[in-house]
């Protein structure tokens, strides 16, 4: 009885969040638009695999925690059931608790340790998330997910979980490869000894082969993201890197909905439209698009500036493809992928001259009339190099914007004052 | 605690503390020689001592604002790396001749990326310190070396052979030697220095040349090692935390009462608690296993926690230690964390824990104290 109570408590947060996902299913499932319809196809995958890891804990069958930025092409050619336990503080805004569970993490660590590693902290020493049978962890691109993994590593309820992390070399050079090959081969092996799941080669190739695809669509759709006004608004870029990096990697319906993505783009490009009411500021947001802010500010920043978020951290990328004609280029172009395409490691697990070098090219390619740069509170490494972003953009021409803020916690700097400052800002440089 | 030792060594440690270009480093300079910064206790100083240079720690001493820095850093960053950066900015940093930053933390990593373009240092480097502490990271580390190494010869045409490798570990061995017998001083009833004495003796020996260092840290012992020692004392503390280099920070702590008897600092055991193993094969290999698998490690290093808590609880015995201070530099997020687990540890085992934020240079003195004085309370020695 004991047993079940606890399951069921550790259980809550995801059957809670799976709840309001089969809520948005009914929602879009009713509504004839080709926008509802492409968030269907998403929310449906999302929620098979919330029942594949639900099922798992209650069947006492292996599942692994892991994060789109370590390879889950493995996990996916082991058929291993992977759950991105940052998901749960990320998606909070879909959580009535998450106020309350903020406040939770405060009792318990200095505030200002990123929002998002402090829930997922919180949640790790409360007991409210199910303990998986092997974790993969992420020690990059930032302190706070270094140090979240040693607490995993060392709370009493999870320190006999067996725990593999990839270690990150800073450069991006031919050795860095071979040695970050060299972690996720052993990663394999980890995940083989600990969770009775084979590698099957044959099937990695298949679903490099699948992802390679999604690589060249996700290529293919942000060269629409160029045209003016851009055919579709915030929200794509995290909805692209979920698919080709999420719970579809390898999975050929991922493959279709970027297809379909596409043929929407495509038709809103050749009509000369844009999804935004009236494109008047074409703006790079530089970091996470956050669901916290989702329901908000972006809808206000279309609505009252003309201000489309063109293209943002997550829906850039450099598109690596992989060469899938034996093992080792596979490995190889897993690290490649791993270390220099993944949205946010790309950017601030090296030099900062990763972050410059993206504001050069898509201050260039799409457009930009501004470039802000939020300052999430977590993103330390970011806020170090704002002062070269800066610099950059001004020898380029164009506005930029620190602001300082929280994306997931509204209590850190309100909406208001962010809408705010991004008036000022807007007025103060002669934009919209 | 007021210090009682009239030392000519502790007053020109003190005095090598409480500067950057300290006389020594001055002399240095005059004799023309070259003098590389570092930015983390990984670096290997060896590496600068076998190429005949002085390997100095940056710090930020003296610093009176960051008002240049905060252009380029912003308010989210930790206070060290924005003094220092600002004295970089003003030129205080002139006398170095590089500056070689590691990949040690969201906020020290990227010193060296704006060093690199608004600091003239005619040589920075970047070494990528890799974040756990098996195999293929010493393997790792040790081409990081090889790199540096080779960056250091071409740029300032020297050679860095294998046997001045072995030289400079020897040198730097008998430094690390001579500082535990300090520390095993300290391990005593009635210890003959107080904790702000023995941290500007730390601070100093990565601020003067190593022989010069070595002369009078013998010198020091000789004098203090036959004194009566501190018996005022209401607890033995230990000090917990990343790169805290002010003595006045320590000494406002024992004012309360409280005697620092050993820490777990980047300028304390962490540094010189164990030696680099002497011997005729690869030097550069033999440094990579001391400073990734060997010596106490950072929060930064994954993997490691449970031989850090180890190490920790290893202090508290043999300095007979009462309580923790935990120090942490507001926006860490690596010791935030990791004083929250050092803590629960440690009050499970019994020994209080002080969790104290501050900032790079001494201020909220009142606080200190009193937040000092009710631990103390709790403590009840």
């Amino acid at each position: 009885m004991q047993q079940q109570t606890l399951q069921e408590k550790r259980l809550e947060k995801l059957l809670r969040e799976r709840e309001i996902i089969e809520l948005m299913v009914k929602a879009f499932t009713q509504s004839p638009t080709e926008d509802d319809k492409l968030n269907t196809d998403l929310a449906k995958v999302t929620l098979e695999h919330h029942d594949r890891i639900i099922r798992c804990v209650k069947e006492g069958k292996p599942f692994i925690y892991s994060y789109y930025a370590c390879a889950p092409e493995i996990y996916a050619a082991m058929d291993l059931p992977w759950y991105s336990f940052l998901e749960l503080p990320f998606t909070g805004a879909l959580l009535p608790t998450l106020q309350e569970d903020i406040d939770g993490s405060d009792k318990l660590f200095a505030n200002d340790l990123c929002t998002i590693i402090r829930v997922a902290a919180y949640y790790i020493e409360a007991d409210l998330v199910p303990v998986p049978n092997a974790i993969v962890g992420l020690i990059h691109p930032c302190d706070g997910t270094t140090i979240l993994h040693q607490l995993i590593a060392s709370n009493e309820n999870w320190r006999n979980v067996p725990m593999f992390a990839a270690d990150p070399p800073y450069w991006d050079d031919e050795r860095s490869i071979d040695y970050y090959a060299g972690e996720l081969r052993r990663m394999v092996s980890f995940l083989e000894e600990h969770t009775g799941h084979r590698m099957d080669m044959d099937r990695l190739r298949e679903v490099i082969k699948e992802g390679n695809k999604q690589f060249e669509l996700w290529m293919e759709y942000n060269e629409l993201r160029r045209a003016v006004p851009c055919p579709h608004g915030y929200g794509i870029g995290m909805q692209m890197s979920g698919v080709a990096q999420g719970y579809y990697v390898g999975d050929p319906r991922g493959t279709a909905w970027l297809r379909d993505l596409i043929a929407d783009a495509e038709k809103l490009v050749r009509e000369k439209r844009g999804k935004a009411p009236k494109e008047r500021i074409r703006l790079f947001w530089f970091d996470v698009v956050s669901l916290e802010l989702s329901f908000e500010l972006f809808p206000w920043l279309e609505q009252e500036w003309g201000a489309v978020i063109v293209m943002d951290m997550f829906g850039y990328c450099p598109y690596t493809l992989i060469d899938t004609s034996n093992e080792d280029a596979m490995f190889r172009g897993l690290a490649k992928r791993a270390l220099f395409d993944e949205p946010m490691i790309r950017q601030a697990r090296g030099v900062a001259e990763n972050f410059l070098a993206d504001i050069r090219r898509v201050i260039k390619d799409y457009k930009i009339d501004c470039v802000v740069w939020p300052g999430h509170m977590g993103h330390k490494d970011g806020s170090a190099s704002v002062g070269l972003m800066r610099e950059t953009c001004r020898e380029l021409g164009v506005p930029f914007l620190h602001i300082g803020m929280d994306l997931f916690n509204k209590r850190y700097t309100s909406v208001d004052e962010i809408k705010n400052k991004l008036s000022q800002f807007f007025t103060a440089m002669g934009l919209g | 605690m007021q210090t009682s030792i009239k030392s000519r060594a502790l007053k020109e440690f003190a005095e090598a503390t409480a500067t950057l270009a300290n006389p020594a480093v001055e002399e240095w300079k005059r004799q023309g020689g070259k003098v590389v910064g570092y930015f983390c206790s990984y670096f290997p100083e060896e590496i600068a001592t076998a190429a005949g240079f002085l390997p100095f720690r940056m710090r930020a001493t003296g610093s009176k604002g960051t008002e240049l820095a905060d252009a380029y850093l912003s308010s989210i960053n930790c206070s060290f790396t924005r003094h220092c950066f600002n004295m970089g900015l003003l030129g205080e940093y002139g006398f170095i001749d590089g500056a070689v930053c590691l990949s040690t933390c969201d906020h020290v990593r990227r010193v060296y990326d704006n060093w690199k373009w608004k600091v003239n240092t005619p040589f920075v480097h970047m070494m990528s310190l890799p974040k756990k502490v098996e195999e293929p990271q010493v393997g790792w580390y040790r081409d990081e070396m090889v790199n540096l190494k080779q960056a250091l010869e071409k740029h300032f045409s020297v050679k860095i052979t294998d046997d001045r490798l072995w030289e400079a570990i020897r040198l730097h061995n008998e430094t690390r030697r001579l500082q535990r017998q300090l520390y095993e001083l300290r391990k005593r009833q009635n210890p003959p220095i107080t904790g702000a004495e023995a941290l500007s003796v730390m601070v100093a020996g990565t601020a003067m040349p190593k022989q010069q260092y070595n002369l009078l840290l013998r010198e020091l012992l000789d004098e203090i090692s036959q004194r009566e020692g501190n018996a005022d004392y209401k607890a033995r503390l230990m000090i917990l935390g990343g790169i805290l280099d002010d003595p006045g920070y320590i000494e406002v702590i024992e004012e309360q009462g409280g005697l620092v008897v050993t820490d777990m600092l980047c300028f304390g055991t962490k540094i010189m608690w164990k030696d680099v193993p002497e011997g005729t094969g690869d030097p550069l290999a033999a440094l990579a296993q001391y400073y990734i698998a060997e010596r106490p490690s950072c929060p930064r290093m994954f993997g490691d926690y449970p031989r850090r808590a180890d190490f920790v609880r290893d202090m508290v015995r043999e300095f007979k230690v009462d309580g923790i201070i935990g120090e942490r530099l507001i926006f860490c997020d690596l010791w935030a964390l990791e004083h929250y687990l050092q803590a629960k540890e440690s009050k499970a085992g019994g020994v209080p824990y002080l969790i104290l934020d501050r900032e790079y240079l001494l201020a909220g003195i009142g606080q200190l104290r009193t937040r000092v004085q009710a631990f103390l309370e709790t403590i009840r020695r």
